[in-house]
């Protein structure tokens, strides 16, 4: 037994957290950055927040991910870490030359009260920042929120480059959330599918499902611009999908740049995917293609084929609240059961979201926000399920309580595909579906005796 | 446009007092007011609530969680005043500086400084010295643009006020806040209005006001009361009316020259506290 | 395999390179890295000065991590029956849990927690009223929950800041329960330069809480510890398979796959063999000083430095029986390592390799890459001082830096009972009469060809140069670095954590590290490159369809 120590009965806890499921906002500063064309992250605090950061995107990724940090010492605790910043700031156009740098804090430099708004400024006036390079930064304070909070206050960062020009361009702001780099080059090719102009952002594709080619490039070809990030002010409207990952950025270009936006929920499954092309569609003012049309059907087609695998089955979910939500609201479509449901991330409108969509099932529900992974297995060993969704973590609860497993969120460190085939759209609901389906029937196969052994399922 | 202030000044010199008896002379004039206290005291808003016990933004945090809301955290006081405390730790524990920090971020997402609350005037009334980047939260980009420093003839004082204005220099070259000038709390200590004069020289300033000492100060304080509630009328309430018409028509915003530890010397000597 | 096997002949001078990696700092930083790379020139004991164990410049994208994760990442984080406790903010405990492949199992007692993360996830308001409290909650809550025999407590960047007083704390919970050691490790990420200032903050704690707690009789005739040696990949594993056949008895490992008993016992073992240098001399050093225990540096990285260190350990017990039994067991495992040696070297002989990892492996792997016939061009550590370049005779000279200062060192004296010299002063004097060394490590330097390069702390900027200009075969460091490498089409072994595989230990570790590389550097993969549409960009003739 791999977690052998984990009792049955559950006791409340109030100071100990046992295996997360979350970690800290620094992390998902980085993965947004990364999103941005011809950026080089930089985490300002010490040199271990880094490499672990980076240590734990490329395990997940399986590609190069380049970050600088300001390397704090005894003395810049103290001191403060301005003169740290700024030299960094200095090096990384000498050394790197990105066209920008992504700055986020960390609890080190938040605690000191290192502003980084302020030393940027002493950094341009100062001539650090050369002509048509660029500067943003978010406050992220690893003692709150959790990775997804970190994301989100990047994203709005970048939103903080958009300018009004008073001339509209055209374009639909998409803002997608954290989400896979297929995931995004899914939505972009939806949204050409329905002949949107859009500006993403972040955009992860290119940037981190890389080709092995013999050439490194420190700044890939993919991610969004920063002209496009400027011009982003100038959009007709916003989606943004996903309330946690990407509404605060939403919400900056309404109030900075006057955008009106919409926040949906994350594009996974039937329901969720029906809500965001008929969103695009309206904003847009055009008519879905039947492609389209033919790929929804598809996806139901197969739902219905299949239902007799799905119905009532029991899952335990863990992984961020936009992505749970999402995912529980696909299950639950399919009939499917998501019992208990856990995010590390704080939040009680998660809580309610949840039990909203789980109202009608026949089985009660367990959620809990700021909640870990002990207590998810827990409450499995109390009520067990038929199928755990969540990061590669999962496993060892799989293997303990011989429970097939579906890798979905992150971090996923044991598996491959997330970097190339999207789990959003219609595409990526047949995706899952089909994940979902193989552990499944092939735990039937597995355990039916060979009497009730069958070729055809 | 919303005027955002911050009071800054050694311990004990009487800047709760002194801000807050500018608050009501200033709610007089008809300002709309919000007053955050960045002290862990919790007690820059006693004289303005009379003497009513708030409850501080981060105990409410640590309380509620992330439900706080404004009206949680925002009393109404004297002349309709906002009346903000953000409290902190107990002596020798934690991290007053990132509790300030907490605390105004909080403010600010709760929509405290929306234009919707048609807000006159923000003030921040922050202990002694800025110690630390907490205590720097308040003069950081997009916070307080004016800083006004409390302090009197004594040399303690007069030494803690340059060393506020490092803090403001440093965040000056890069942001918008300034210095407005000095204001004397008299300690009734000899030559002390030409001294500080003399000091807001060298710093490139001005001292807006001098306040004398005056033991109605006090009374007004036991009655829990700032002294134009107390008693509008006696001359000191002219004074701190004085005072608040001063700040509310100061055009004077600078970014000091503090002074190197001798020149600071000089002064001392020359004014005679020195001998 | 045509492209594959393709002699390449690479033309480099050294002094070239390193005027290349420097050309494009800003001349502060070229400043400071030329004292890091170092053209190497040694010759018997002189070998010339190298910077180490400095900063890194804040900006320059380093390979280097913090004084938590040597703490409780690299030393503690390998202890199976030990709660450790991460006090602070989720991310530090969220990154150290399970990534290093580290091996273990449950042992007879059934006692395991690596699976585990612990950690008091603090708020925004422990930050603000201070964190002692909930770090004694959480304590309590471990200890109601699992009854371990010990808890260890790590702090985090933020709560050094805010003086939460963890050694306080974890003492009253000592004294609380009575039948469970806690104790704190104050490893704040930004004390030290590197790694480096973790493990010697975890070493002095694990030496003052708990080596000698236990003074039961420990079995066995030949008792050794087995220090700096964390059993990632099933090293240690392998080694214990090997001093099992040999008869040696392995009182404690620090720290691969190591219990809270095994610490407690380590002074009644007889000799202490140090793995990993950089990360465990000081403790060989306490050990001795206040137990009487000698220490001798050994490697179990290499077939041939693993025959030499058992021959080492029974030279140092002096048995004709143990002696013979240690030549038994090398005769008996060194048939297969040589078959599988001279199968690769037909398809590794004169490859060339770069490594760039912890503070002792660049130097143990060239003993590997030394068997399978492969030149190292190019080595350095992460986070080594000098003495694991040039040699512990430079210890007296270090210069006791700011950021060495903050980091505490324990005086140490002689047990006022239990100090027992294993040796005579005459025994230690005639064994080294006779060429035996003990205390003794020579560095990474003279074993470096002349004119390679020796570059400290190298990043990431340096190593795409080093490997545009050199052409290695394969280029060795961690996971950061792996992929940046690999997309120039040269294979990255990682040698922090193994990528994946191992053990690479030991004899079968060593065939299993042969196949490894032999696997990386001969792979198809890196013929594939290019398309064939790339190859031959310019079309001389269309096709005709019609």
């Amino acid at each position: 037994m791999l977690l052998r120590h984990t009792p049955k009965e559950i006791t409340e806890r109030s100071a100990l957290m046992i295996n997360p499921a979350k970690t800290c906002q620094p992390i998902g500063a980085m993965y947004a950055a990364l999103g941005i064309h011809g950026c080089l992250p930089h985490s300002h605090g010490s040199q271990g927040c880094c490499a672990y950061h980076r240590s734990t995107l490329t395990r997940h990724y399986k590609e190069p991910v380049s970050a600088a940090t300001s390397s704090f010492t005894e003395g810049s605790s103290v001191f403060g870490g301005q003169a740290n910043m700024l030299q960094a700031i200095e090096n990384i156009f000498a050394v790197y030359n990105p066209v920008i740098i992504a700055a986020h804090t960390t609890c080190l430099s938040e605690t000191i009260g290192d502003d980084l708004k302020q030393i940027r400024k002493k950094a341009i006036t100062e001539g650090k920042i050369p002509e048509g390079k660029y500067m943003i930064s978010a406050s992220t304070p690893s003692y709150v929120g959790s990775h997804v909070t970190g994301f989100s206050t990047m994203v709005k960062s970048m939103a903080g480059l958009a300018e009004t020009t008073g001339k509209k361009n055209g374009k639909v702001n998409i803002i997608p959330g954290w989400v896979e780099p297929s995931d995004m080059e899914e939505i972009k090719r939806l949204t050409t599918m329905i002949g949107v102009k859009t500006i993403m952002f972040p955009d992860t594709s290119g940037v981190l499902n890389g080709p092995l080619s013999g050439e490194y490039k420190m700044f890939p070809d993919g991610g969004t611009t920063v002209a496009e990030l400027i011009s982003a002010g100038d959009s007709i409207g916003t989606l943004a999908l996903g309330e946690w990952c990407s509404a605060a950025a939403a919400h900056e270009l309404d109030t900075k740049n006057k955008v009106p936006c919409q926040v949906l929920d994350m594009p996974f499954g039937l329901k969720a995917t029906d809500r965001f092309i008929d969103a695009l569609r309206i904003i847009a003012g055009v008519s879905v293609p039947d492609e389209l049309s033919l790929e929804r059907g598809q996806l139901v087609d197969m739902i219905s084929d299949m239902h007799q695998y799905l119905y009532h089955k029991k899952v335990a979910l863990v992984g961020d609240p936009d992505q749970l939500i999402a995912m529980t609201e696909f299950l639950v479509s399919m009939d499917m059961c998501p019992i208990h449901i856990v995010t590390g991330t704080p939040g009680k409108e998660f809580e309610r979201r949840i039990l909203e969509i789980t109202k009608d099932m026949p089985f009660a529900v367990n959620v809990r926000a700021k909640g870990d992974m002990f207590l998810l297995h827990q409450w499995i060993k109390n009520e067990p399920v038929d199928l755990i969704i969540g990061n590669t973590y999962c496993k060892y609860i799989a293997r303990d309580e011989d429970i097939p497993l579906v890798r979905w969120g992150f971090p996923i460190l044991d598996r491959q595909g997330h970097q190339y085939f999207p789990t959003v759209g219609y595409k990526g609901a047949l995706r899952l579906l089909e994940k979902i389906l193989g552990v499944i029937q092939d735990r039937k196969d597995r355990d039916d005796p060979e009497s009730k052994f069958e070729l055809v399922l | 446009m919303m005027r955002k202030v911050a009071i800054y000044g050694k311990g004990g010199i009487g800047k709760s007092t002194t801000t807050q008896n500018t608050v009501a002379g200033l709610a007089q004039m008809g300002k709309k007011i919000m007053v955050v206290g960045c002290d862990p005291k919790a007690d820059s808003t006693r004289l303005l609530l009379g003497g009513l016990a708030q409850k501080s933004v981060l105990d409410s945090l640590r309380e509620e969680g992330e439900d706080v809301l404004l009206e949680n955290i925002r009393k109404k006081g004297y002349g309709d005043t906002w009346c903000v405390e953000s409290g902190g730790p107990e002596p020798g524990v934690g991290c007053a500086g990132r509790g300030i920090i907490t605390s105004i971020n909080m403010l600010e997402s709760l929509g405290a400084y929306a234009e919707s609350e048609a807000l006159d005037y923000a003030f921040y009334d922050v202990l002694g010295d800025v110690v630390c980047g907490g205590f720097a939260m308040p003069i950081r980009d997009g916070k307080a643009e004016e800083i006004y420093i409390v302090c009197s003839g004594e040399m303690m004082a007069m030494y803690a006020a340059n060393n506020i204005c490092k803090g403001i220099m440093k965040f000056a070259q890069s942001g918008a806040v300034r210095l407005g000038g000095l204001i004397c709390n008299s300690r009734a200590v000899d030559n002390e209005k030409e001294m500080i004069e003399e000091l807001a020289k060298m710093l490139g300033t001005q001292m807006i006001y001098f306040v004398p000492r005056d033991n109605d100060v006090q009374r007004a304080e036991i009655n829990r009361k700032t002294v134009i509630e107390w008693n509008p009328d006696v001359p000191q309430a002219d004074h701190y009316r004085g005072l608040a018409k001063a700040i509310d028509e100061n055009k004077m915003f600078v970014i000091p020259k503090p002074l190197e530890m001798e020149e600071l010397e000089k002064l001392l000597m020359d004014f005679g506290l020195m001998n | 395999m045509a492209t594959t096997t393709k002699k390449k002949i690479v033309q480099w001078d050294p002094a070239h390179v390193k005027a290349e990696l420097l050309a494009k700092y800003p001349s502060k930083v070229a400043r400071k890295r030329s004292k890091q790379i170092m053209i190497n020139e040694a010759q018997g004991n002189e070998t010339p000065e190298i910077t180490a164990n400095v900063r890194t410049t804040p900006g320059i994208i380093t390979m280097r991590g913090c004084t938590y994760a040597g703490c409780k990442g690299v030393i503690m984080g390998p202890t199976r029956d030990i709660v450790n406790l991460v006090h602070g903010p989720i991310g530090c405990s969220f990154y150290a849990w399970l990534t290093r492949r580290n091996q273990t199992d449950a042992g007879l007692d059934g006692e395991n927690y690596m699976n585990y993360c612990f950690s008091t996830d603090m708020q925004d308001s422990d930050i603000i009223f201070g964190g002692e409290k909930k770090l004694a909650a959480a304590i309590q809550e471990a200890y109601d929950l699992f009854h371990p025999r010990s808890i260890a407590v790590f702090a985090t960047c933020p709560v050094g800041l805010i003086g939460d007083d963890i050694h306080t704390v974890t003492k009253r919970m000592k004294e609380k329960f009575g039948d469970c050691n806690v104790y704190a490790f104050s490893c704040e990420g930004y004390k030290g330069v590197s790694q480096s200032a973790g493990h010697h903050i975890a070493n002095n704690q694990v030496f003052k809480h708990i080596v000698g707690e236990n003074d039961a009789e420990k079995p066995g005739k030949y008792k050794i510890n087995l220090l700096g040696e964390y059993n990632i990949g099933g090293d240690g594993f392998e080694i214990d398979r090997i001093f099992k056949k040999c008869g040696i008895t392995n009182i404690a490992t620090f720290s691969g796959n190591s219990t809270y008993d095994q610490f407690a016992s380590a002074h009644k073992a007889d000799l202490n063999a140090v793995m990993c240098h950089r990360s465990i001399n000081y403790v060989a050093d306490m050990l001795e000083t206040k137990f009487g225990i000698p220490w001798i540096k050994v490697n179990f990285i290499g077939a041939d430095a693993t025959a030499k260190s058992l021959r080492k350990i029974a030279q140092y017990f002096g048995d004709q029986e143990f002696i013979d039994r240690v030549e038994e067991v090398i005769t008996e495992e060194m048939p297969k390592v040589l078959a599988a040696r001279t199968d690769v070297r037909t398809r590794t002989e004169g490859k060339t390799a770069m490594m760039f990892v912890g503070g002792s492996r660049a130097h143990h792997y060239k003993e590997l890459f030394n068997e399978m016939g492969m030149r190292v061009i190019s080595a350095g550590y992460e986070f080594g001082h000098r003495d694991d370049y040039e040699g512990r005779q430079v210890i007296p000279d270090l210069k006791v830096d700011a950021d060495s200062r903050n980091i505490e060192e324990l005086e140490v004296e002689a047990d006022a009972n239990r100090f027992n010299p294993r040796k005579s002063a005459e025994e230690i004097k005639a064994l080294e009469n006779a060429g035996y060394k003990f205390k003794h490590y020579d560095g990474l330097a003279p074993d470096m060809e002349n004119g390679t390069l020796i570059i400290d702390d190298l990043n990431q900027y340096e190593a795409e140069k080093l490997v545009e200009l050199m052409k290695p075969d394969i280029f060795c460091a961690g996971i950061k670095e792996k992929y940046s490498i690999q997309k120039l089409g040269v294979p990255m072994k990682q040698l922090h954590s193994y990528d994946s595989g191992g053990p690479y230990a030991g004899f079968e570790g060593a065939i299993n590290f042969y196949q490894e590389i032999d696997r990386l550097v001969n792979s198809k993969v890196w013929s594939y490159m290019k398309a064939p549409w790339q190859d031959n960009p310019q079309l001389s003739a269309t096709y005709g369809w019609e």
